[in-house]
């Protein structure tokens, strides 16, 4: 168990830079997510850290020692891998043995280490089996066996579970927190998931075109993101053409179409620049007009957006509306199934509240996630 | 046919197929027979049994010679070409060197020249040099002939790996050598034997350039049987290629059974 | 990932094998195809000619060889194709139980020493051979009829030989194909013969040409089945090759002919990989 450092990191590919300058300190037992969309150079980070990328620029310390230019087999790290690599022609109690066979543990300290981690990922029953007759999730906690069993100093994950169906997805969200928890050891999870990241991590890195654009809790992710890339990254954003109307502070005030301004919590943009307006479907909170007659009900004065319900749909725990706010522009709205707002018929009018912390405006260019 | 779902072959093409593949074994069959048979040419039904041809075969010290010969070649180039054929598509898979595609083209090119090229071009070479009639020029030549069909074989094992088994073993402590050694040779050791096995056979069925570089007291044993039958056709050609058909095919059963060869023809 | 000075290295040996054994040898064939043979002392000192060349382009003998070699390998790839069909489409589609045992059958003769191989059809072919015994007990001929040193028998050996290529080739074509497509088509109402022809035939063009581009080359550049089963007289360019080099000592003539045989496999292959490219753009 160690911290993990990156001193002014950077990857270059010849006039390609893929990672800028990373410097960031992971702390003893942390779970840190890199979080980003592909290509925006979180695997190569990871990769670097493994020793499988030669860094162009700057350090990595694992505590106090400078592994920058070690080979991979003497940082003493665990990797769990996004297609599990596990070895095909050995048994599963092989493939966990083989990290501590190559740190000289043999005899009976051996068994008992691989019984251990095993036992860790319940898989005991399935020391015998080989690779291929188990299922994607059953292999999966194989590879996390075998990069825990050596006890490495740092773990690593490069989109462990991108491979796996949704509900085992969410299932081993949660059995990798509380093992990494029961273990102790300090891990660097990398994902393009926003959900897997916010939930299982201590702290997140969103990345883009290889720069950190925020390194904070998942909370302060999600409410105050730093720039509009991890606005519009993270939450499920309306992605809409508009123009900054006035900068005031690190907000100020957008128009999209003709008729609707908005206040924004922040904007990365001069006055008068055409944006993308990022609005959160989640925060948007709506009522049919004449529901919310008396004004004195509203506990703040902004004033609403009215709108009309163009489609409903419902997803159980959610409802989604389609709202037509002005000629051409429609947003998306969501709600919960409970309550006055879960059964707005399409044609209903309705005024919607925008908060401003939900409004972000960035450049036009940024591409989608 | 009445449902329209049967695209099997009928019984006119498996007829013909079944022709044919007797036609494939014919020539086996009858030298066979021809090794046991007490006349110098063959008739149905043989005139009479023996096994005399074989023992003059196998005490006669020419083909003995000869048979060592072609086993020492054999061995030794599949060995040699096993050796550096497998490091030289490892190099070209582990790596994306410049031109790889012209590297693998000029590591084929042997499979691609005519035999009896390689074979004058070694010949005029081996002359200028001295290395006419010596072992190791023989064994060069084999080497050069053989290797294409590791380098082949090896590449498609290789290109079937998922990439991250390496790098998998070396994050868990393993050194460059081990993590090739404990991960990769054993999962494209079938292939690679599978095509050390061709190359084997290959060297040992080799005349158009071995012919041409043995010296005046060296031979192989196809060479020998090549240049018997022109002598004049002796029943103990027939044995001692009864004895190499034997040889071929209980390497295939052996192979077959133990690395499922099939895949890979 | 492998620094490039370490792939450099163990790429290395072999690439200096080759370089060494193969790619010189081959080019310091080159100067001797220009020089000029004098008989009994072997290549004359500083003299470059053409004639080599111009021999093989303009002497009837030569050119006699060289038709005969490339309508050989017409012919033997025809052969090839005609017979294998059947035993590629019997594997790829036949009973499942039958693969392996029908592939370890075409795989035997292919493995089976070349020298052995052709042997084997001298003692069928032979004047006092098989057949023509056979065909004497039978009361159908009288005296042996001429099998061997001449077309028929080199074409029979050639054939036999190259035939299993053919086979593998086709299989992996045929296989290839998805039986989706020929069941669609047998559901639309063809009769068997019309699914095979408009639909597995031509799917299985590429490994057709694929077959017949290395049985070609496989035979014209053959040596030892057409030297035993051809004997000293009806010559193709391998062999005319072989006694030039081992017999007349001519090895100016004999290097400028091997360079005409290189020329035509390369270039074979080189028109037929050209032809598959586009094919593979087509579809």
């Amino acid at each position: 168990m160690s911290t993990l450092t990156f001193e002014a990191l950077g990857k270059s590919y010849g006039d390609t830079e893929v990672v800028r300058d990373i410097s960031l300190t992971i702390r003893e037992g942390e779970f840190v997510s890199l979080l980003g969309p592909s290509g925006c150079g979180k695997t190569t980070i990871l990769r670097m850290v493994a020793g499988l990328v030669e860094p162009s620029r700057g350090r990595i310390l694992i505590g106090s020692d400078d592994v920058t230019r070690l080979p991979p087999n003497r940082r003493g790290l665990g990797l769990v891998f996004q297609s599990y690599a596990l070895f095909p022609h050995l048994s599963v109690t092989e493939n966990v043995a083989f990290g501590l066979r190559r740190r000289k543990v043999a005899g009976a300290e051996l068994d008992r280490r691989v019984r251990e981690a095993l036992a860790m990922v319940r898989l005991a029953t399935f020391a015998d089996r080989m690779p291929r007759q188990l299922s994607g999730g059953q292999q999966q906690r194989v590879a996390i066996a075998r990069a825990i069993a050596p006890r490495p100093r740092v773990l690593l994950f490069d989109e462990p579970l991108s491979n796996l169906d949704a509900q085992l997805r969410e299932e081993m969200q949660i059995e990798l927190k509380r093992l990494q928890r029961d273990v102790g050891i300090t891990t660097l999870f990398v994902t393009h998931d926003q959900g897997e990241a916010l939930t299982m991590s201590d702290r997140v890195g969103v990345m883009a075109r290889g720069v950190m654009q925020q390194f904070a809790p998942p909370e302060d992710i999600y409410h105050r993101p730093a720039t509009a890339f991890v606005a519009g990254f993270i939450g499920r954003p309306n992605r809409l053409a508009g123009r900054v109307v006035r900068r005031d502070g690190a907000g100020g005030r957008v128009r999209i179409g003709d008729r609707v301004e908005l206040a924004a919590a922040a904007i990365d943009l001069p006055d008068g620049a055409a944006a993308s307006v990022i609005i959160r479907q989640e925060a948007i909170r709506l009522a049919a007009v004449g529901a919310t007659a008396s004004p004195s009900d509203a506990p703040d004065r902004v004033p609403g957006v009215p709108g009309t319900v163009l489609l409903r749909s419902f997803s159980g725990a959610r409802v989604q509306y389609v709202v037509r706010v002005a000629e051409g522009v429609e947003l998306v709205a969501e709600t919960g199934s409970q309550g006055a707002a879960a059964d707005l018929a399409p044609g209903t009018a309705v005024s919607l509240n925008i908060p401003p912390e939900a409004v972000f405006a960035m450049p036009p260019e940024e591409p989608a996630p | 046919m009445s449902d329209g779902t049967d695209h099997r072959p009928g019984r006119a093409v498996t007829a013909a197929a079944i022709a044919v593949l007797v036609f494939l074994q014919i020539p086996v069959l009858v030298v066979m027979l021809a090794a046991f048979s007490t006349t110098s040419y063959l008739t149905i039904p043989p005139k009479g049994l023996t096994l005399a041809w074989f023992g003059k075969v196998l005490a006669d010290p020419t083909y003995l010679a000869a048979i060592r010969m072609s086993l020492i070649l054999a061995f030794g180039s599949t060995l040699v070409s096993t050796v550096l054929g497998v490091a030289a598509a490892y190099a070209l898979f582990r790596r994306t060197l410049p031109g790889s595609e012209a590297i693998i083209a000029f590591l084929m090119a042997p499979l691609v020249m005519p035999a009896v090229v390689v074979g004058v071009a070694l010949l005029q070479f081996f002359s200028l040099t001295g290395l006419r009639g010596t072992l190791f020029g023989l064994l060069m030549a084999h080497v050069v002939i053989t290797v294409p069909y590791i380098v082949r074989s090896a590449l498609a094992s290789l290109a079937g790996l998922d990439g991250a088994l390496e790098e998998a073993a070396r994050v868990l402590g393993a050194t460059g050598l081990e993590a090739f050694r404990l991960v990769t040779l054993p999962l494209i050791l079938p292939g690679v034997v599978a095509g050390a096995l061709f190359a084997f056979i290959t060297s040992l069925d080799n005349v158009p350039v071995t012919i041409f570089l043995i010296g005046a007291n060296q031979t192989t044993l196809p060479v020998l049987i090549f240049s018997s039958v022109e002598m004049g056709i002796d029943p103990s050609v027939a044995a001692v290629s009864t004895l190499l058909i034997l040889a071929t095919a209980i390497v295939l059963i052996l192979a077959e059974r133990r690395f499922r060869l099939h895949r890979f023809v | 990932m492998m620094p490039v000075r370490h792939a450099l290295l163990i790429l290395a040996p072999l690439g200096l094998v080759l370089a060494a054994f193969f790619l010189v040898p081959v080019l310091m064939l080159l100067p001797t195809s220009f020089g000029s043979y004098v008989p009994g002392s072997g290549i004359a000192k500083g003299v470059w000619t053409l004639e080599n060349y111009l021999r093989i382009a303009t002497d009837d003998y030569y050119r006699e060889v060289i038709w005969r070699t490339l309508g050989l390998g017409l012919g033997v790839s025809l052969a090839s194709l005609i017979l294998g069909y059947p035993v590629a489409w019997l594997i790829a589609r036949g009973p499942a139980s039958w693969r392996v045992p029908l592939i370890l059958l075409v795989v035997f003769p292919m493995l089976l020493n070349l020298v052995v191989r052709s042997f084997g059809w001298i003692v069928l072919l032979a004047n006092r051979g098989l057949v023509n015994n056979l065909l004497m007990q039978l009361g159908l001929i009288t005296a042996p009829i001429k099998l061997m040193f001449n077309l028929t028998g080199v074409m029979i050996g050639l054939t036999h030989i190259y035939l299993p290529f053919m086979v593998l080739m086709l299989v992996a074509a045929i296989r290839n194909i998805p039986r989706d497509v020929e069941a669609a088509a047998a559901t639309l109402g063809s009769s068997r013969t019309h699914v095979f022809l408009s639909v597995t035939l031509p799917l299985s063009a590429p490994g057709i040409l694929a077959g017949s581009i290395l049985v070609f080359v496989l035979t014209i550049s053959a040596l030892v089945t057409p030297r035993m089963l051809g004997g000293p007289t009806y010559k193709v360019m391998a062999t005319l090759i072989y006694d030039e080099y081992v017999q007349l000592l001519d090895w100016p003539s004999g290097s400028a002919l091997s360079f005409a045989l290189a020329l035509m496999a390369i270039g074979i292959i080189w028109a037929s990989s050209r032809l598959a490219r586009r094919w593979a753009g087509m579809a």
